[in-house]
């Protein structure tokens, strides 16, 4: 093999390993930037215009193992999907502060709520909510609650909830509660019951 | 420019697929490193139980958990105080003993005396681990008991004598090889053409005589035996197609000729002449209807990759829970209630084969365990789905099979937490959307434990996992006569 080929096949190495390395910082970059928007994006909703709603929050207490029921008042978008969309934010707000009665994963949202017909609800959160959620039945229990219980609890016309992650259907939230089912607002109603 | 007057080919080639190639490697780097090969475990076969541990690679060298071998035994308490590492372990029956060791050193104590390890001793997230070619004669004094270590296959003989089983080969038409065992065993079955492999994981099985047999038959060639990675594996080879039977209730396992295919309908002849009747020795006995037995299935959830949750950073669910269940298991066996463990080591299943292995083993009830630092004291949970009118005997789906054993398992969930009452610790039944009991087709509670106090390690110790135990095995009794009885 005379120098030359040597050199120039050298070169074409030199080249792919430049190439794998800046496909893979490419990865981690767009990995990072998804990290940080989902992040950012409870930050970046435009705040809807209007005067202040008094709204139901089924509110969870891990240190009282509870579902508490409270009221507040907020800026409620007129679409309904929206409106949903905007109360739970405000759950997830009360469990994003600090001190938090139920702490979930940092930077959690609610990407959208979608209604199907008149009665189904499908809550779209981002992967924060699920990556960072504490394990075990009773926290991952009383997420699930909250977030059915909330959402009924404000719009009565809703009957069935179901919770995806990042648009995708996961078998479980953080191990343990079943985020493959359809919760029923008259189900849900029992075990609300028993954690007040 | 380079010139490429010979192998012109080649160089093209090269020239577009390297760099490709290359591209294609390095990015596929990061997932290839990431797969790990299973990790090497090691079996341990006493009187009351069989179970692997999984092995720690320190240096080069295999070191072995004690809490993890210990646990199964008897009842253990362990904790690392500084660079000690203090264990107090009382055998099923026997008495308490204590062994020291400390991080780094090789010297300890047993029993009061000096002893020391071929290796340092090492303390991992918390946990205490020995050379593996220690644990034989350090288990020996512990339990002041035999023990027998077969270094090359990792298995471990606590207390119990290897089962030596027997060769009978019987010439005939077909020839038939008898497998003699003094016990009934439950080996995996793999045939491959010429080939029967039979792999036993919890039976002490080891070879009478040779580890190889060969045989002057024109059927069945020969039969070799060998261990390794904590099971024992019995490789019988012929010249045709193989198949093995069970005899005897598991006692004997019978390998003979595999029956020739079904000819297809080509092959077949247009008057189908008399059916030959099956040779008496292949044809199954009538099999008699079992008897219904109450088994309660103990799952303990999570395992392996899965570690549950992070209850505090040396401190897993999964390791919690499975010391937890052998405790409920014993608790319920001095009831006299037979209780199995879906896992009994740290190994990852998943939810739906958990409900797939929890139903086929068609139990009277199916606990789950999980443990937690959120809220205190235990929680008992039954599933959150609408009751069900189906009938547990009819057909029922996989998503909502529970549904049709609400009403036992919300009986069994108040008993439990009666007795959880009585025994003054803070409890409350809830219903939980919890996988994978939704698909459990038996009655079915979960129960979660959280820490009794602020100090959040107590949720391991040995005296508060006892007091839970003895409760939940406790509330399981007092339902017994509500719970039906399940033919296997």
């Amino acid at each position: 093999m005379s120098r030359r080929i040597v050199v120039v096949f050298g070169l074409l190495l030199l080249i792919a390993l430049g190439l794998g390395i800046y496909a893979w910082h490419l990865k981690r970059k767009v990995a990072r930037e998804e990290q940080v928007a989902a992040q950012q994006q409870l930050a970046m909703a435009p705040p809807a215009n209007g005067l202040p709603t008094p709204v139901t929050l089924y509110v969870a207490s891990d240190s009282m193992a509870t579902l508490g029921k409270s009221q507040m008042s907020i800026v409620l978008p007129p679409e309904r999907s929206e409106r949903a969309r905007a109360v739970l934010r405000a759950l997830f707000s009360a469990y994003l502060k600090s001190p938090s009665p139920h702490p979930i994963g940092a930077g959690a949202d609610v990407r959208d709520v979608y209604l199907l017909g008149d009665d189904t609800a499908v809550v779209d959160t981002n992967t924060a909510f699920a990556d960072g959620h504490p394990s075990g039945v009773l926290a991952e229990e009383l997420t699930v609650a909250s977030i059915v219980a909330t959402l009924t609890a404000d719009d009565s016309r809703i009957q069935r909830v179901k919770i995806l992650v990042n648009g995708h259907e996961r078998e479980t939230l953080a191990g343990h509660a079943d985020l493959q089912r359809f919760y029923l607002a008259s189900n849900i109603g029992q075990a609300v019951k028993d954690l007040q | 420019m380079p010139r490429f007057d010979r192998n012109a080919p080649l160089w093209a080639a090269l020239v577009v697929f390297a760099p490709l190639l290359l591209v294609v490697l390095l990015l596929r780097l990061v997932p290839v490193q990431a797969q790990a090969p299973a990790p090497a475990q090691i079996t341990v076969y006493s009187p009351q139980t069989s179970y692997s541990v999984s092995l720690l690679d320190v240096k080069g060298q295999p070191y072995v958990g004690l809490v993890e071998v210990l646990e199964p035994l008897g009842s253990l308490d362990a904790k690392p105080e500084g660079k000690k590492y203090k264990l107090r372990f009382t055998p099923a029956g026997g008495r308490t003993e204590e062994a020291q060791f400390t991080e780094g050193k090789d010297k300890g104590k047993v029993r009061g005396d000096s002893y020391k390890l071929p290796a340092t001793f090492v303390v991992q997230n918390g946990r205490g681990y020995v050379p593996l070619t220690a644990i034989s004669n350090l288990l020996a004094r512990l339990l002041s008991t035999q023990t027998e270590f077969h270094p090359a296959g990792r298995r471990l003989f606590v207390a119990t004598v290897p089962e030596r089983f027997t060769l009978d080969m019987r010439a005939g038409n077909p020839s038939r090889l008898l497998l003699g065992f003094s016990s009934a065993v439950n080996p995996t079955i793999a045939t491959e053409p010429g080939r029967v492999r039979l792999t036993f994981r919890r039976e002490p099985v080891v070879a009478a005589g040779a580890d190889k047999v060969n045989y002057d038959d024109p059927l069945i060639t020969g039969a070799s035996f060998s261990e390794h990675d904590g099971v024992a594996e019995l490789d019988i080879t012929g010249t045709a197609p193989l198949m093995a039977n069970f005899a005897d209730g598991g006692k004997t396992i019978i390998v003979t000729g595999a029956p020739p295919p079904p000819p297809s309908m080509a092959e077949l002849p247009a008057p189908a002449p008399q059916v030959p009747p099956l040779p008496p020795a292949v044809t199954p006995p009538p099999r008699q209807p079992a008897t219904p037995r109450f088994l309660v299935l103990i799952d303990p959830a999570h395992g392996g990759a899965d570690i549950g949750a992070a209850i505090t950073p040396s401190l897993q669910e999964k390791d919690v829970v499975l010391a937890l269940a052998r405790r409920v298991q014993r608790e319920l066996a001095s009831h006299g209630v037979a209780a199995g463990l879906l896992r009994n080591s740290d190994i990852g299943i998943a939810l739906d084969q958990r409900a797939v292995s929890a139903n086929a083993a068609r139990p009277a009830l199916y606990v789950a365990l999980h443990a937690a630092n959120t809220g205190r004291g235990v929680h008992v949970f039954t599933e959150l789905l609408p009751a069900a009118n189906t009938s547990p005997q009819s057909f029922l789906p996989w998503d909502t099979a529970q549904a049709a054993f609400l009403d036992l398992s919300g009986t069994v969930a108040g008993s439990v937490a009666a007795e959880l009452e009585a025994r003054k610790l803070p409890n409350a039944t809830l219903l939980a959307p919890l996988r994978p009991m939704n698909n459990i087709a038996a009655p079915a509670v979960a129960v979660e434990i959280a820490p009794p106090s602020e100090n959040v390690e107590e949720i391991a110790s040995a005296a508060y996992q006892e007091q839970v135990a003895q409760a939940i095995a406790a509330g399981i009794v007092a339902v017994r006569p509500k719970l039906p009885e399940v033919r296997p």
